[in-house]
């Protein structure tokens, strides 16, 4: 499946702007969210996926019981394109 | 649901009437909304002002009431994300706060856009602190000093701000000890206090009441641990829990939870490494997690995710409509099979 590659950037500036770190900005598309990569926490991950839901109609929570889509920043776009009308 | 913020109009509200309109002289507080203000206090119970007045109000509002106000939103945008912004600011859920203001135009607009907030006139608020919601079963020493603690923590996000590195490296120059141990009876009340009042990061649907926790305590000290949190800007005291249970197969933690204070401090993050290094320590193979999934915990989700449990969705779901998982990972840190 191929991926709207401005969605995913639309979402590295969207994290960029809620964790405070605009390094994020040129961070890889494919870096893990989690743990060493990008280092996602609980607090930004939630802001993250609320604002989600707000912006683009997708619970990601409600969806994915292991928060698979939030394995890189393109995964949660693909999650979102394939979910959103 | 108990209250845990009760967000205050200020104009014929709090005050004995309009700020803007009384010249030098601005008007004194309402006696009764201060008795209830300073009765709540008491209770644990946090204050917070949304008013369409200039920022300069707030101040003069702490002054005549005595009261502490742990968030102020002053300007004429709607009150419903007044309110919003403070659930944000304190890290609360909107269903934890009560609005009162004398407006019933704004009262109408907040339950409309915010239904889950409770809306009350001033005049109802004097019979507040009889009823349930305004009624904590316990009040702790935590909860006396509710208010300090939530003036700590803007202290601290305004130094975050400022801050120049990433989050860890602003914990490290905060000083944030994080202290993971056995807990004592002595923290039973408190301990039952976080299991009622967290949903954030709480991974149970049912709360342990303090007789509860004191003979989990009596019968083996190991079984409940108590997480202390403290920094330069103030000791948050007691935060977080977990209960667990051993088994043959490995450790199943019972209860995980965490008071939404201390979010975004490393809490979470540490006691989740700690019970992932002493299950492997105690020759336990797997941790093993049940929770229930709400939409408000996805919070404990997300750091479940950071520290790598995986879940499956429990069979049979809990009370109907209510979704559980069980959240598992091996003990030890991850490819310490491979090592050596």
């Amino acid at each position: 499946m191929r991926t709207d590659p401005g969605l995913a950037g639309e979402l590295r500036d969207l994290l960029a702007g809620l964790a405070g770190r605009p390094e994020l900005q040129s961070a890889d598309l494919d870096l893990p969210l989690f743990g060493a990569g990008i280092g996602l926490d609980s607090l930004t991950g939630t802001l993250l996926l609320r604002e989600v839901h707000r912006r683009y109609g997708v619970d990601v929570a409600a969806e994915d019981l292991n928060l698979d889509a939030l394995a890189s920043l393109a995964s949660l776009a693909s999650f979102i394109e394939a979910r959103r009308g | 649901m108990i209250v845990k913020c009760v967000v205050w109009d200020v104009d014929h509200t709090l005050l004995d009437g309009v700020f803007l309109e009384a010249g030098d002289e601005p008007p004194g507080a309402d006696p009764a909304m201060m008795a209830v203000l300073a009765e709540l206090s008491g209770r644990g119970i946090l204050h917070a002002i949304a008013s369409r007045n200039p920022p300069a109000v707030a101040e003069h509002v702490a002054r005549v009431t005595g009261a502490v106000f742990v968030a102020a939103e002053c300007g004429w945008d709607a009150k419903s994300d007044a309110i919003g912004r403070i659930a944000d600011r304190l890290s609360l859920g909107t269903d934890a706060i009560a609005f009162v203001d004398d407006d019933p135009y704004e009262r109408a607009e907040v339950s409309f856009a915010r239904p889950e907030v409770m809306v009350l006139a001033p005049e109802e608020m004097t019979s507040a602190p009889g009823w349930p919601e305004f009624s904590p079963a316990v009040v702790t020493a935590e909860a006396a000093r509710r208010s300090q603690l939530y003036l700590d923590r803007q202290r601290r996000q305004a130094a975050e701000r400022e801050f120049g590195g990433s989050r860890e490296e602003f914990l490290r120059w905060c000083q944030t000890e994080i202290t993971i141990g056995p807990a004592g009876l002595a923290d039973a009340d408190r301990l039952a206090e976080l299991s009622a009042r967290t949903h954030q990061f709480n991974s149970a649907g049912k709360a342990i009441t303090a007789a509860g926790f004191a003979e989990l305590i009596a019968g083996d000290p190991a079984r409940v641990l108590a997480v202390r949190l403290r920094d330069r800007f103030g000791d948050d005291g007691l935060v977080g829990t977990c209960v667990t249970e051993t088994g043959p197969g490995g450790w199943t933690i019972t209860l995980l939870a965490m008071s939404c204070r201390a979010m975004g401090r490393g809490v979470i993050d540490a006691l989740l490494a700690w019970l992932i290094g002493a299950a492997a320590k105690a020759g336990a193979r797997e941790l093993a997690i049940p929770a229930i999934l709400t939409p408000r915990n996805v919070p404990l989700r997300l750091a479940l995710a950071a520290a790598g449990f995986r879940a499956s969705e429990a069979e049979p779901p809990g009370e109907p409509g209510q979704r559980r998982a069980v959240f598992r990972r091996p003990a030890g840190p991850d490819g310490a099979a491979d090592a050596d």
